[in-house]
């Protein structure tokens, strides 16, 4: 048979009823475009969610106080106050592989300037922060390990806070009053924007630990410790290194529970990731009924089709079209219909995601993969859902066919 | 095909099935028709006519017996075999014009090529298409669709459309049955016209006048053969339309 033609008959069969095949074909776009739109917002929060853990760092293991349930993070972990700065440090001496850790504490106050202040969070950290959170800075230096022994009053500051107290100043070398102590600002950091929760991470202060727990906070326990391993194929066994070397100085008996946390960051990242995949999976599973029925409504379109051209069947197969040949043209015909809508509500989903993240200013992020998969699918709606109308029409009776009113 | 004998039945029965009831429509008719014959079927209503017409015209299979088209054995094919034969050998003509609606004459007239295996360009199908229409009288009308045109002409177009693919044999089944007494002759003058350029045409009518325009009626009832003989006085369509007509007619 000549394909040609076929397309040809198909198109104009279509033609003819514009308005039905307008309507079919809509049945195809929304659902369709509503994969697309689903499917981009399930990806973009999961692409945040991601982009946000990476930002922690490389290889870093995480040490919270507290204990934790198996399925992750209780509330008021760092709470309890179990981890002291002497772990920290057998830590950083005995764990082999750490290249890097932090003691962490964490705070927020009122911080001033001349007559400038700002509501900001403190962070306490050791000089290998910026190394584990891949945190370079844009202008000046870091504080020192020197500086933390010493507990100087140095610190460095982000974006926001820059630019609330300093305006487009040059706020390097400037003083910077906590709780009326007067801190040197040594460095402005490189900008990171909104975490996923809506924090912005730019409107911070960090300054060495010593200095925070003796000058700003307080206290003598750290909220977490950050440690950095060298080599990925060793963070399993400086995980388990860390917990026994921990459970030995907290003086913890064999059978009781650990009064700390250890996560890899790759379980932070699994935790976080499975929330956002199952989200992506239900939006995407809500949309794909969507398009299951705009299937239903070309299977029931097609039907109508195959009836009311029964006379024409006949004619064409007593001029000696075959079964198969029948059965192309309408399966050409529903494909038709499925894949123009499935190509118009590609553009509709990307439509719908583009307005989401302007107006409603949610991450959206479409593939070209999740593109093709979409149009490979809208195509296969028309191929399943057309292929009983089409067997029904080739298996006709030519003369039947020829005689039906 | 040496002989010369193009369809050749021999004793063909086919019984319609309708649950429990057995229809016996054609009950063992024997019949060779020669190359460039013109061939008049009749009989009453429900005498098999067009049940045997569908046989010649392999659109159903006998229940029993054997038909040779063009000395081949083509009782026993399969429905696919059997498209490929009617797209080849056989055109027809209905009562009824079936053409293709809002599908211009000719594109109805170039259907059979679509499934056809030959391989032809656009260009070269839609000369053909056009030679045919001028041929059966539409040239000028080429781009109209049914609606646009008369009975006469709509039933022109479906021979154009039985003729595009050189058939060996045209079958037409009651061919003027919706046409009116003048265009039933024009009708037949073309039929007579490609009958004397050799195409062989089997035609079903139960009208007396109309089978006069053949060679040869054959006539049925119940299923079988009751007649077959050759007209004595031929009407001759073409000079029946340069007269006025005759109040028979
Ligand atoms: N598809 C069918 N099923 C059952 N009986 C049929 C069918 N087609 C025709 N018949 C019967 O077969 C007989 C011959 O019909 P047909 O060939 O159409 O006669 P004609 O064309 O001479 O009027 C009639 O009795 C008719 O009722
Ligand atoms: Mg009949």
């Amino acid at each position: 048979m000549r394909i040609a033609p076929t397309f040809n008959v198909a198109y104009r069969a279509l033609r003819r009823n514009k308005m039905r095949s307008v309507l079919t074909a809509l049945g195809i776009i929304i659902g369709v475009g509503a994969v697309i739109a689903m499917v981009g917002i399930g990806n973009g929060a999961k692409a945040q969610v991601e982009a946000q853990i990476a930002s922690l760092g490389q290889n870093v293991i995480l040490i919270f106080s507290g204990s934790t349930t198996s399925s992750g993070i209780r509330t008021g972990w760092g709470g309890a106050g179990t981890l002291k700065i002497e772990d920290a440090e057998a830590i950083r001496r005995e764990v082999s592989g750490a290249i890097g850790v932090s003691e962490e504490v964490v705070s927020t106050t009122q911080v001033a300037a001349g007559n400038q202040n700002w509501f900001t969070r403190i962070f306490g950290e050791s000089a290998d922060y910026f190394d584990i959170r891949q945190w370079p800075l844009s202008d000046g230096a870091p504080f020192t390990p020197q500086d933390v022994r010493s507990a100087n009053k140095v610190c460095v500051i982000g974006r926001t806070t820059a630019t609330q107290i300093y305006g487009n100043e040059n706020s390097i070398g400037q003083i910077l009053r906590i709780k009326n102590v007067p801190f040197t600002i040594l460095g402005v950091l490189t900008p990171k924007g909104l975490s996923p929760q809506g924090v912005d991470q730019d409107d911070i202060v960090i300054m060495p630990y010593t200095s925070a727990m003796k000058r700003v906070i307080g206290g003598t326990t750290l909220r977490n410790i950050n440690v950095q391993i060298g080599d990925p194929s060793q963070i399993a066994a400086a995980q388990q290194q860390i917990i026994s070397l921990l459970r030995q100085r907290h003086n913890i008996r064999p059978g009781r529970d650990d009064d700390f946390t250890v996560r890899t960051q790759q379980e932070i990242a699994e935790a976080a990731t499975a929330t956002s995949r199952v989200m992506t999976v239900l939006l995407g599973a809500i949309a794909g009924v969507s398009l299951l029925v705009g299937g239903i409504g070309i299977m029931n379109i097609m039907l109508v089709s195959v009836t009311e051209r029964t006379r024409e069947i006949g004619v064409r197969m007593a001029v000696g079209a075959r079964g198969n040949d029948i059965l192309t043209q309408f399966l050409i015909e529903a494909v038709t219909l499925s894949s123009v809508g499935g190509i118009i509500g590609i553009i509709c989903g990307i439509g719908a995601s583009a307005l989401l993240s302007t107006y409603a200013h949610w991450p959206t992020l479409i593939s070209i993969g999740s593109i093709a998969i979409a149009f490979l699918f809208s195509a296969a709606v028309g191929v399943f859902f057309g292929f009983y109308p089409a067997r029904k029409a080739a298996a006709l009776d030519p003369i039947e066919a020829l005689r039906y009113e | 095909m040496n002989n010369g004998s193009l369809v050749k039945l021999i004793d063909v029965h086919k019984t319609y099935r309708t649950g429990e009831m057995e229809v016996p429509a054609v009950r063992g008719v024997s019949l060779e028709i020669k190359r460039g014959e013109f061939l008049a079927l009749m009989g009453a209503s429900g005498s098999g006519k067009s049940t045997l017409m569908n046989i010649l015209g392999c659109l159903d299979r006998p229940t029993s017996g054997s038909y040779f088209l063009d000395s081949a054995d083509v009782s026993g094919l399969d429905r696919d075999q059997l498209a490929d034969i009617r797209n080849r050998k056989i055109g027809f003509v209905f009562q009824s014009f079936n053409l293709l609606p809002r599908t211009s004459a000719r594109e109805n007239a170039e259907l059979p090529l679509v499934y056809s295996t030959q391989r032809l360009s656009h260009a070269q199908l839609r000369e053909r298409a056009d030679r045919v229409l001028a041929s059966v009288g539409l040239a000028g009308r080429e781009d109209h669709p049914p609606s646009q045109l008369s009975g006469g002409q709509q039933q022109r177009v479906a021979i154009a459309r039985a003729l595009i693919n050189d058939p060996e044999v045209l079958l037409a089944d009651e061919p003027t049955g919706n046409l009116d007494s003048r265009t039933s002759v024009e009708i037949m003058a073309i039929f007579q016209q490609l009958n004397e350029r050799g195409i062989t045409i089997i035609m079903v009518t139960h009208e007396q006048d109309i089978a006069a325009y053949a060679q040869r009626n054959v006539v049925m009832r119940d299923g079988v053969v009751v007649d077959d003989r050759v007209v004595p006085q031929r009407s001759d369509a073409a000079t029946q339309l340069e007269q006025p007509l005759p109040s028979t007619l």
